[in-house]
């Protein structure tokens, strides 16, 4: 959990400050940033949640059972988030620090990027939930539902619904969503702050 | 008062699990559902307007509009759940997540659902939408001008509306296009 959190940390402080992250830097960006801590909350949660099936009862599943009254509450005060104890997160993973965040997939593999207002989550009346893979870029006020998969570097475009599953480096968008553009690297889009692509330069080839 | 105590009741049974109940069971839904006390602020709101009549009342009216006034700081900024005053909603109203929910200038009938990020009506436009009863909307929904909703109508997640939409139909997509004329939503409605 450490080593992903440090993850986080870099990635958070590369996208906030880049080319000036330093140590000291990176120990405040707790203070100052709403999606880290979030998303240390959230690890912490699923911390216990794992911990309390392998081992029982310890001091330390106590102590995390103690945050699990405060923590949820409090993050809902200061962000208006919910992250599901039970996802499973990768390391390096950015949550936005503008908030409005109702995230319940099954699991966010490592390098995702998901921006403000995003939900994910059940389809009302099932209960499959969805996945998203490694390296994902979610645009803000997307929402992803149902028995759905999103493929390693898929873009989700600003402002889609979302209910397919998405194959592999492709980018989807608008409401409902649909294809846009295959075998598209996100690198670039995931390594600023931005929160929109110019889609002009996505169609034409 | 008998239909702030009605509509309260709808509220809360909406939360519960079992229709018999218990104050425990009560006093957990309001603990657990943000949304729930969202509604019940809006509620006695919507009390301490019908006691404008009644003189006799009007005594207990500064500390009614002030413990309104201390739930609405918490529910707006605190959760981010916004029902105006100028909305009509029936009993039985159910928010689902927090966040984003505006309500505003509109008819809502009773046994509806809202999920997190859902406009329904605008500040600017004082006929708003008469939505109908039993209708769930969906997360990141916009419903918008003077639309009428039919009765158990469906609103997919993310759909904008500006137009009417018949009964037991599910809308969808920008803009709201009806997908299904017949669509049972009582599966999904909670409770």
């Amino acid at each position: 959990m450490w080593s992903e959190l440090r993850a986080d940390a870099r990635l958070y402080s590369a996208l906030r400050w880049p080319g000036r992250s330093s140590a000291l830097r990176r120990a405040f960006i707790w203070v100052r940033s709403r999606g880290l801590l979030i998303l240390t909350v959230q690890r912490l949660l699923h911390r216990y949640l794992v911990r309390r099936q392998q081992r029982g009862w310890t001091v330390e599943t106590i102590a995390l059972r103690i945050l699990f009254v405060f923590a949820p509450r409090f993050i809902i005060l200061l962000a208006k988030s919910d992250v599901a104890a039970s996802t499973v997160i990768g390391s390096g993973v950015y949550l936005s620090d503008g908030g409005h965040l109702i995230l319940g997939p099954q699991s966010i593999g490592r390098g995702c990027v998901i921006h403000a207002r995003v939900t994910i989550g059940v389809r009302a009346g099932e209960e499959v939930l969805p996945v998203v893979c490694d390296e994902v870029w979610i645009g803000p006020d997307s929402v992803i539902y149902g028995n759905v998969s999103l493929g390693h570097g898929a873009t989700v475009l600003p402002g889609s619904v979302l209910s397919m599953s998405v194959a592999p480096r492709t980018v989807v968008g608008g409401n409902p969503a649909i294809i846009v553009r295959r075998d598209f690297d996100n690198r670039q889009l995931r390594h600023t702050l931005a929160t929109d692509i110019d889609r002009e330069s996505l169609t034409a080839r | 008062m008998s239909t702030f105590t009605r509509a309260a009741r709808a509220d809360i049974n909406r939360c519960l699990s079992a229709d018999a109940h218990s104050t425990w069971q009560v006093l957990g839904a309001w603990r657990r559902e943000l949304g729930l006390r969202a509604v019940l602020v809006y509620r006695l709101g919507r009390l301490l307007q019908a006691w404008r009549t009644r003189a006799l009342l009007w005594p207990l009216l500064p500390f009614g509009w002030l413990l309104y006034g201390l739930g609405v700081l918490l529910v707006r900024k605190g959760y981010g759940i916004h029902l105006s005053l100028t909305a009509d909603i029936g009993a039985g109203f159910w928010v689902g997540h927090f966040g984003g929910v505006e309500v505003v200038n509109c008819r809502l009938g009773e046994r509806c659902s809202v999920g997190q990020q859902t406009r329904v009506g605008r500040h600017d436009e004082p006929d708003g939408p008469q939505v109908g009863d039993g209708v769930w909307i969906g997360a990141h929904a916009r419903i918008f001008g003077p639309a009428k909703i039919g009765t158990g109508a469906t609103i997919a997640p993310g759909a904008r509306v500006s137009r009417n939409v018949p009964d037991h139909a599910l809308v969808a997509g920008d803009p709201g296009r009806v997908i299904f004329r017949n669509y049972d939503n009582t599966r999904i409605l909670p409770r």
